[in-house]
């Protein structure tokens, strides 16, 4: 079977699995909105807790995955993992837009502004604006093997925010909440909220997980397909 | 507890549009380049 092949039943195979998690994904909302409680203070804004964490957990991975990925790239040169890292940065921004879509609705109800240049939402923003950069660059290089290795210094750099961002409720003074999950001490959720919110991100992960496959399979059909035709007029 | 339910919607109505549409755009290409 030829690369081309491949990808094209990875295509074939996983579209069907897209369906399934936006149904999952419905399933999330119902689970939301009708079967867990509203919170006492914030009432039914925080809500938006379900879609906002588990996008920003997924924002986290895909950027995890985009600076590994990137380094592997620079120590062992092969396409595959340039490939990997540009599917990760595209998926990982529609979740990153998300995340800051959502976070000043929330934050209009309860904090009664939609933005505040809070160390949080402003590194989140610079994330957004570096992976905008990193996407950016890779369509204004055209040689494939150098726009593969400016983009994988800029994806390690940019991936180094992730870290930052995580800390930053903790480093500096912020409006932002702290983990309630993922925390010393324990979880300070209560059990269904809980329950929802590990349903969610469950999901949230599979939904990502099922649009980097396809993504990669995507570019890896397009590179197939550019290397023969290439071939071709070599030959 | 206060009357906010609006944002709830707004934010869980904008998430919905931008996966869909995200995912409408990837399967697109994925048939055209089948």
């Amino acid at each position: 079977m030829t690369p081309a092949e491949r990808a094209q039943r990875t295509l074939r195979r996983t579209a069907p699995w897209i369906a399934v998690s936006l149904l999952l994904m419905a399933a999330v909302y119902v689970r939301a909105l009708a079967f867990t409680p509203p919170e006492a203070a914030q009432g039914l804004a925080q809500k938006i807790f379900y879609v906002h964490v588990p996008s920003a957990w997924v924002a986290f991975l895909a950027f995890g995955i985009v600076g590994s990925v990137s380094l592997a790239y620079l120590v062992r040169k092969d396409p595959r993992l340039d490939l990997l890292a540009a599917a990760a940065a595209e998926v990982g921004m529609v979740f990153t837009t998300v995340v800051l879509v959502t976070g000043p609705i929330w934050g209009k109800p309860v904090w009664g502004t939609w933005w505040t240049w809070d160390a949080r939402l402003t590194l989140t923003l610079f994330l957004w604006f570096v992976v905008l950069a990193y996407l950016v660059l890779r369509g204004a290089v055209q040689e494939p093997e150098r726009r593969a290795r400016y983009a994988a210094v800029l994806g390690i750099l940019g991936s180094l925010l992730v870290p930052f961002i995580y800390v930053s409720v903790y480093l500096f003074r912020t409006v932002h909440p702290m983990p309630v999950v993922l925390r010393a001490g324990g979880p300070t959720l209560p059990g269904s909220m809980r329950v929802t919110l590990f349903f969610s991100l469950a999901v949230f992960t599979l939904f990502f997980a099922v649009l980097l496959r396809y993504r990669f399979a995507l570019a890896r059909l397009a590179e197939a397909r550019a290397r023969a035709a290439a071939e071709r007029a070599d030959a | 507890m206060p009357e906010n339910g609006g944002f709830m919607v707004a934010a869980y109505v904008v998430a919905a549009v931008i996966y869909l549409s995200y995912s409408l755009v990837l399967l697109r290409k994925g048939r055209a380049a089948r």
